[in-house]
């Protein structure tokens, strides 16, 4: 177990080098340049100051070199949009409410996923199986913002039961949660109903029946355990898209979060938040795919999870 | 069994942690009280489309950071609502100009303090203009506007001179000299750009790379001071009430949210947590009948670009016949239907309407010379005797604008237009993020192109001045000797007669559109709901920061 962690964590470096050393070239290559954003007022020879006091003049390679001395020291330089701003700070003020909400929808909505699943695999082709069916299939197809407009229009502006907005304690984050709870529900639901269908009907839980074992026993310590890796599998990328935020849903709820702040400065050639972010972004995709990795053996005995034996 | 007792705990964890992470977020929870006013507070609940970039005075580009700049600090002077140039910290009636119009001295009012309590004095004005003329800190702004106007700024921002050779002195603590290299008649309204603001120089150099990056490390001296201000959640000032004139500032504070997308910030303002909001696109004719609706004149146009210099296509874009017959062949109202849905309003020129006025007789400069008027039938004559004197029945033109959804709406607007108007034109639309198309249109890669200009100063040359030859931002190659003459004159000897200087800019710009060196479109208007209460935002201010919230006021 220590070799195996210790063989992928070496393979994490090495994924995420390839990340940031691809990132800054074509990040690079991007038309346009970070200076010249408001329209014709800039002249060649205050491009030329700005790209000297930011070090842009000097070659790629020199650039990169000094990119990654700073990055290992952890100084991930400073935000051409944000006059000065250190990108740590851009970064850290706005993946909080980010990471709450993501983690928030995530929980809530997978747990209700997989409940949801559970119940219409085990009442199969009744009409509580039909109606989990209708709402993951509406879960799925309709996108979150379309939720979120719903619920802030008749549950904000018509009944004033929830603020419209903004980020300010627990009550703002219900319904922008609800909205981007939908998805991830409705994927669990979808694949555990499938999975459970599955596994009820395979020899291992007729032995189990036959031996006698409680109903309850065999749905929760036999079935489940099984229908849940799949969930799983699809669970490891949607955290991380959840956590580093959603654009619309952020923008539609005025949540100061990290998904917009992306956008904006690959739009404005931001080239210091451009390559904080992705980095950011990396990590955390790789970290949550060595802890689906591991879940697997928890959940699973048969997954051993064995490194360098052969 | 013991990994599945193990798997729930991580769960449990898991959990644990995200809800120990949430409550770290309930500790402004309490500050919405603040919109309802039982108190005799006035404090005024606006959003904002976004972050501040930046609050150093010298950084800034864009106009959120120049609002609020302009409401934390104080320069010489300050505009009131609807232009007019009042005093700040310089007694405006008690200012001296020379003869030759080169040297400004400015009285500065002994009473005005920085937020710490310090005097604001000459010395001060002089370090913010060497700091923003200083190229290691790389101001744009103050590049652009203190360039060959300020004495010896060119030399300083190529590194030739150091910044304490600016020519700026403090006479005495209050008395603030300038030297200019050239005239300028508009000096009151330039220097109420941001980069004229003074500095407290042990402040900023004490703070460095953080000046101005939280309210800590802000030192102002104006009307308000920002209190509060989280990352893309939202800001405070409140009044400052050492500033010198604080009787005369009515509002208690200003909370402002940032609200990126335009129907959140409508709904806020229905539930009543805004007393304000800006519309957009159909929001605008949603809300026409409303009581508390209202549409406010910029100075800012938009415009169609013709380059003449295009590689491919110069012999056709230098042609007029073919220029007039483009900046006429379409319907500027449907442009604005299709494109914005807004109250803007078509023009035929460049100099915004109720912008500058004649300094006698207070006429609008603009006019309306009508040259450019769309009319289809005059379009297609024109059409027809450029196909004539270029020998062409078919031609394609190609129209550079952005990748936006209002960029994507003009190119198809134009298109259909002008391709319905003037038989054989084939106009063929080019969609690019809107860095791409900065890099195009400054390397004259394009024949057609929207663009758009704002006026950095109160006077018509800010605008007039763009197309003369060679001009830095002239990027459409237009050029006439006469209009570079009339132009040279305004900024030269015409300085002390504002009468004919005034009438010369005007030929100039009858020039530009007789020749269709540009195709007019439409002049800015922004549409709001204000509740009632609000006084004082009923106009936007024409050049410099949109709005005076010193003279702003909440009557309920």
């Amino acid at each position: 177990m220590r070799k195996y962690l210790f063989q992928r964590i070496i393979y994490m470096l090495i994924t995420l080098f390839i990340i940031v050393t691809a990132t800054f070239f074509l990040m690079k290559m991007m038309p346009g340049s970070p200076f010249n954003n408001l329209g014709g007022k800039m002249t060649d020879e205050q491009r030329v100051l700005l790209e000297a006091k930011y070090g842009l003049d000097q070659p790629l390679p020199v650039q990169y070199f000094k990119y990654m001395t700073g990055m290992v020291q952890g100084d991930f330089g400073v935000s051409f949009q944000y006059n000065n701003r250190p990108v740590t700070d851009i970064i850290l003020d706005r993946i909080g409410p980010s990471a709450h909400l993501g983690a928030q929808a995530l929980i809530i909505g997978s747990i209700l996923g997989v409940i949801l699943g559970m119940i219409a695999a085990i009442k199969h082709n009744t009409w509580i199986d039909y109606g989990s069916n209708i709402i993951a299939v509406l879960g799925i197809s309709i996108p979150s913002f379309v939720f979120a407009g719903l619920l802030q229009y008749y549950l904000a502006v018509k009944l004033q039961l929830f603020p419209v907005s903004f980020w300010e304690g627990p009550i703002y984050t219900v319904l922008p949660t609800i909205a981007l709870m939908i998805f991830p529900m409705a994927i669990c639901a979808r694949f555990m109903r499938t999975e459970m269908l599955e596994v009820l009907g395979s020899d291992y839980i007729e032995l189990a029946r036959a031996k006698g074992v409680k109903n309850s026993s065999i749905m929760f310590r036999h079935a489940m355990r099984n229908a849940l890796i799949p969930v799983v599998t699809v669970l490891g990328p949607m955290t991380v898209s959840l956590m580093t935020g959603t654009l619309v849903i952020e923008q539609i709820f005025a949540i100061p979060g990290i998904g917009e702040q992306f956008v904006l400065s690959i739009s404005t050639s931001d080239y210091p938040v451009i390559m904080g972010t992705t980095i950011l972004f990396a990590v955390l995709f790789v970290v949550v795919i060595l802890i689906v990795d591991l879940l697997y053996g928890l959940i699973d005995p048969r997954i051993r999870l064995q490194g360098g034996k052969n | 069994m013991k990994s599945k007792w193990l798997y729930l705990l991580l769960v449990t964890l898991f959990t644990m942690t995200l809800v120990a992470c949430g409550s770290g977020n309930d500790d402004s929870a309490q500050d919405n009280g603040a919109a309802d006013d039982t108190s005799e507070e006035k404090v005024l609940n606006i959003s904002s489309p976004s972050d501040i970039p930046t609050l150093d005075p010298i950084m800034t580009e864009d106009n959120v950071s120049t609002q609020w700049i302009d409401t934390i600090y104080e320069g010489l002077y300050r505009q009131a609502p609807g232009g007019e140039i009042v005093s700040g910290i310089a007694k405006i009636e008690e200012t001296e100009v020379s003869e030759d119009g080169l040297t400004y001295t400015f009285h500065l009012r002994e009473d005005a303090k920085w937020a710490n309590g310090d005097p604001v004095t000459a010395h001060d004005f002089v370090y913010g203009w060497q700091r923003a003329t200083d190229p290691a800190n790389g101001s744009f702004y103050g590049n652009y506007l203190m360039s060959g106007k300020i004495k010896n700024a060119t030399e300083i921002f190529a590194g030739d001179m150091a910044p304490e050779e600016l020519g700026v002195k403090a006479a005495d603590d209050y008395t603030f000299v300038v030297e200019l290299e050239v005239p300028i008649p508009y000096f009151d309204s330039y220097v109420i750009n941001s980069n004229f603001l003074p500095a407290h120089k042990e402040f900023v150099e004490e703070q460095g790379d953080k000046f101005s990056l939280s309210p800590d490390s802000i030192l102002s001296n104006g009307p308000f001071k920002l209190t509060e201000w989280k990352a893309d959640n939202g800001w405070t000032v409140e009044k400052n009430e050492d500033y010198w004139d604080a009787e005369n500032v009515a509002l208690d504070a200003i909370n402002v949210k940032v609200i990126k997308e335009t129907n959140t910030a409508l709904s806020n303002y229905e539930v009543g947590d805004l007393d304000r909001v800006t519309l957009s696109g159909s929001q605008v004719n949603e809300n026409r009948t409303n009581p508390e609706f209202m549409s406010l004149t910029e100075s800012s146009v938009f415009y169609v670009k013709l380059n003449q210099e295009s590689t491919e296509k110069s012999e056709y874009m230098q042609n007029v016949n073919f220029r007039k017959a483009i900046a006429k062949g379409f319907d500027k109202q449907a442009y604005i239907d299709v494109a914005y849905g807004n109250d803007s309003v078509p023009v035929d020129t460049l100099v915004p309407y109720e912008f500058v006025q004649h300094p006698e007789s207070g006429e609008d400069f603009q006019t309306g010379n009508e040259a450019l008027a769309y009319d289809v039938e005059a379009a297609q004559e024109f059409w027809n005797k450029a196909k004539e004197e270029l020998g062409f029945e078919e031609v394609s033109v190609s129209f550079l604008s952005g990748d936006s959804d209002v960029a994507k709406k003009v190119s198809e607007v134009m298109k259909t237009e002008l391709e319905k108007n003037l038989p054989g034109l084939t106009l063929e639309t080019v969609n690019v993020p809107w860095a791409q198309q900065l890099d195009l249109m400054r390397s004259g890669d394009y024949e057609l192109a929207v663009s758009g200009w704002g006026p950095d100063y109160k006077d018509a040359i800010s605008f007039v001045d763009i197309f003369v030859t060679g001009g830095e931002n002239n990027d459409v190659g237009y050029s006439n000797e006469e209009y570079d003459a009339l132009v040279k004159a305004a900024k030269t000897e015409l300085f002390n007669d504002p009468v004919k200087r005034f009438e010369s800019l005007q030929q100039a710009e009858d020039i530009l559109l007789e020749e269709a060196g540009i195709a007019p479109i439409m002049q800015r208007k922004t549409s709001v709901l204000s509740k009632s209460y609000v006084k004082g935002l009923e106009k936007m201010n024409p050049f410099g920061n949109n709005y005076s919230f010193k003279y702003v006021d909440i009557q309920k």
